[in-house]
């Protein structure tokens, strides 16, 4: 029994981790070239603020010292033939495989803020993304974990969160709450608070969505050590002659205008579908839908299942997760893999 | 683009977001407002007489993102116009239509271009000052009512006189100003260059242009009425319905084809609401998108040099509404000695003058003008002229310099007068 796991991040990962408890073989195929996907960039992780490195570190000793699984990485698939019962799958880097099953653990991908162009993103240095802002965070990262502003290399002081970047949003097409960036912000916000107390940080939010277990609790905490949340989507960013960032919004509880400068401003991107979902629903002959996110066969009896038999999904390729119920899908969509191989090899 | 599919289409019901519940597409309040049977309350029922858009306060996010992309709230007095508490206290049936509120907004769009959820506030203003006008359900300025009686009865608001709508033109004597050889194409000139001492001089402005270019146009002359753009905006529907009849009946009785504005204020309204089903008949576009051309195409010649620097303030209606902002830049590029600065706010994010939506017929007092925020963007760029290409932004300009010492030194021309001179 064979499995492809399409996409090493911590879904795929996990997938495969737990298949091979199971005695099943796996084939970790991995576009980029190193298995871990996004959490490996991140220093802490909400809401319990352990290593996400630390986490993807251990995942990817256990894969790479497993007999069961293969990584090969700095690969994809690019075409699949379905045999009597088996897929026959052919990789970008001209190996060909075969296989009783296929996951799909693509992940997703973060908006490209530069669809936004009243943030000024890529056009002044110092508004950046959730994304940069979690290298920042890194101890490891380029800037050993300071806070320094791309134009002048000073240490931040002031730094702005907008919320909402690229959801909730009917203009540029993601009408969609994109989850979990309300939470991720709030612990970068505390990330912040608690290196260094002289940080000021300012969110400007619309609504908090800290839905999950002991994310709200995280948030009371954020307010308890000074993080400021104010109601107001930013309507613009304008750089001063000295690189600082000018932020208006609307305080929308008050009812009053309120502007501020600061030395950094973080875009709290919302989620997009991956980057090769149009390609892979093709080649899968999968559905995706609306909003760009793969769909599965029926959300409550067969989440994992797609239309094609024996092609399944799991983690944030069919919505965004936080990573806990990613490894939840791990997890759960290993024991239906494991129903579903039994079904296939009884009946041999 | 990344994995971006997630494309709007008609549904149905209306316009598809993509939101399924069940299966099914998941509504729009404004599309289920649409349906409405006999057993629906008496005020839906009367609800459903307002357009389909004043339903969509319905999913405001109260962001504020319009309230902090309206000019009112940049005027010192301290934001006493916000669209997003206009629209959250109208939800709630708190809106109080005796007070001035209702009046402040000048259609300038801001709000509309920046709203995450495309929230069509413009149009809930509308339909909000409809029921004041039709139902009497609120105060209405005496200013706006004197403009909106006028408009009934003299098919223009300032009670001017119908029979003198083209005297400004008799002492012209222009060759092309002809009814033949036209091919159609029709310059419209609006109420203010027709009657206005300040307005006519773009109207002399614009017509010597065409005539030193060679291009024949028809002209309506007296025949010519209002365009109803703002008596639209503050509500009155059945004048503008009037309105419109008269001047869509004159264009087809001559065989017109092509329709040139002068006023970006008669192209935004004829685009949208005169010629709307009869797109191929006729095509509308503002002058400026003429004289772009007569300016590219060679037919007028630029001579003399016009050593100024100005600055452009982008009438709304060009800008914001119909994403005009190129071609008079690039016309005044063109113009020999003249260098353009521009101001903090330009092109689409440029402030409204307070003209529109009705707002030039309103008496705003000192220190609540729109203008005075547009002047003083103006003083910081040091430009000699204030260039402007709409006859009420021109207006509403040049009232406040003549009226406040501080703006003494601006000078306020249209684009017209300008290339003119250096001709
Ligand atoms: C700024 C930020 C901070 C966050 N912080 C937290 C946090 O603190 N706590 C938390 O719970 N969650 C957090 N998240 C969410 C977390 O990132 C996701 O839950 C997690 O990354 C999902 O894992 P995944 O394996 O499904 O997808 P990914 O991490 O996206 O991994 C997908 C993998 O698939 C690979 N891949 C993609 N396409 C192909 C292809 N065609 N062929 C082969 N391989 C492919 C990719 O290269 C990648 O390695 C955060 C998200 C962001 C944006
Ligand atoms: S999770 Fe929060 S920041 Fe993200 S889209 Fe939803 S409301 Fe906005
Ligand atoms: S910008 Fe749109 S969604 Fe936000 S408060 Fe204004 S009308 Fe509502
Ligand atoms: S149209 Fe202009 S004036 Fe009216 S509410 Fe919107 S931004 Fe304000």
């Amino acid at each position: 029994m064979r499995v492809l796991v399409l996409g090493g991040g911590i879904t795929g990962l996990k997938t495969a981790f737990t298949l091979s408890e199971f005695d099943i073989e796996t084939i970790i195929v991995e576009k980029s070239s190193e298995i871990g996907g996004k959490v490996k960039r991140y220093d802490k992780i909400f809401p319990d603020f352990r290593s996400g490195k630390n986490l993807v570190k251990n995942l990817i000793a256990s894969a790479r010292n497993s007999p069961n699984i293969t990584v090969l990485e700095n690969s994809t698939v690019t075409n699949v033939a379905k045999n009597n019962r088996s897929y026959t799958a052919s990789l970008s880097d001209g190996k060909i495989i075969e296989v009783d099953a296929i996951i799909l653990t693509c992940g997703f991908e973060v908006f490209d803020a530069t669809r936004q162009p009243e943030y000024g993103y890529s056009v002044y240095p110092n508004v950046i993304t959730s994304m940069e802002l979690e290298s920042f965070l890194n101890p490891e990262g380029p800037t050993k974990g300071k806070l320094l502003r791309p134009s002048d290399g000073k240490v931040a002081k002031r730094i702005a969160i907008i919320f909402c970047v690229g959801s909730r949003n009917m203009k540029i097409g993601n009408p969609y709450c994109s989850r979990i960036c309300c939470s991720y912000s709030t612990k970068q916000a505390i990330e912040i608070k608690e290196n260094d107390e002289e940080a000021m940080v300012t969110c400007f939010y619309m609504d908090i969505r800290t839905y999950g277990r002991g994310f709200e609790e995280m948030y009371q905490y954020a307010q308890e050590i000074g993080v400021k949340y104010i109601r107001g989507r930013v309507s613009e960013c304008s750089v001063l002659p000295d690189g600082n960032i000018q932020v208006r919004a609307e305080n929308t509880l008050l009812g009053k205008p309120v502007q501020g400068v600061f030395d950094l401003v973080s875009l709290s991107v919302g989620m997009m579908p991956c980057v090769d979902a149009e390609e892979l629903a093709g080649i899968f002959g999968i559905e995706r839908g609306k909003d760009g996110f793969f769909l599965s066969k029926d959300d409550d009896l067969f989440p994992h299942d797609t239309s094609k038999e024996g092609v399944f999904l799991a983690g944030s390729i069919t919505g965004l997760k936080p990573i806990r119920d990613c490894f939840l899908d791990a997890m759960s969509v290993s024991g239906r893999v494991v129903s579903y191989l039994t079904d296939l090899y009884k009946n041999r | 683009m990344v994995g971006q599919d997630y494309k709007k289409g008609e549904s149905e019901a209306g316009l598809d977001y993509g939101w399924r519940f069940q299966g099914k597409p998941v509504l729009l309040p404004e599309d289920r407002s649409a349906i409405v049977d006999g057993s629906s309350h008496l005020m839906q029922m009367a609800l459903t007489e307002m357009s389909k858009e004043y339903f969509s306060v319905e999913r405001c996010l109260q962001c504020g993102m319009c309230t902090e992309a309206c000019p009112n709230t940049m005027l010192n007095t301290n934001s006493r116009f916000s669209p997003r508490k206009f629209i959250q206290e109208l939800r709630l049936g708190l809106i109080d239509f005796s007070g001035e509120d209702l009046w402040f907004c000048t259609n300038c769009g801001s709000c509309v271009s920046v709203c995450p959820y495309e929230i069509p506030f413009i149009d809930v203003m509308k339909d909000l000052r409809n029921l004041v006008i039709e139902q009497g359900a609120g105060y209405l300025p005496q200013s706006l009512k004197s403009a909106i009686s006028s408009c009934r009865r003299y098919q223009n608001p300032w009670m001017e006189d119908p029979n003198k709508r083209a005297d400004w033109s008799k002492t012209l004597n222009i060759l092309t100003l002809k009814k033949d050889n036209t091919d159609g194409v029709l310059l419209f000139v609006g109420c203010l260059p027709s009657y206005d001492e300040r307005g006519k001089k773009i109207a002399k402005a614009a017509t010597l242009l065409l005539d030193k270019a060679g291009i024949n146009f028809d002209f309506l002359g007296e025949k010519e009425v209002c365009c109803g753009d703002g008596i639209l905006r503050s509500g009155d529907y059945r004048t503008f319905e009037k309105l419109k009849k008269i001047n869509t009946e004159s264009f087809e009785k001559r065989g017109i084809k092509k329709v040139y504005t002068i006023s970006p204020h008669c192209f935004d309204v004829m685009k949208n609401h005169y010629f709307e089903k009869n797109e191929d008949k006729f095509l509308v576009a503002p002058f400026i998108l003429l004289l772009y051309e007569m300016l590219t195409e060679g037919r007028l010649k630029i001579n003399k040099p016009i050593n100024k620097i100005v600055t452009f303030h982008d009438p709304c209606f060009l800008s914001k509404h119909n994403h005009i902002v190129s071609e008079p830049r690039e016309i005044l590029k063109s113009l020999p000695g003249i260098e353009l600065r521009e101001m903090e706010h330009h092109s689409v994010k440029s402030i409204c003058c307070g003209g529109g939506g009705g707002g030039i017929w309103l008496d705003r007092k000192k220190g609540e003008r729109l203008t005075e925020i547009r002047l003083e963007e103006t003083l910081s760029t040091k430009a000699d002229i204030l260039v402007t290409a709409c006859p009420l932004c021109l207006s509403m300009l040049e009232d406040t310099v003549k009226n406040d010492n501080r703006f003494e030194p601006i000078e306020v021309m249209d684009i017209c007068e300008l290339v003119l001179e250096g001709i």
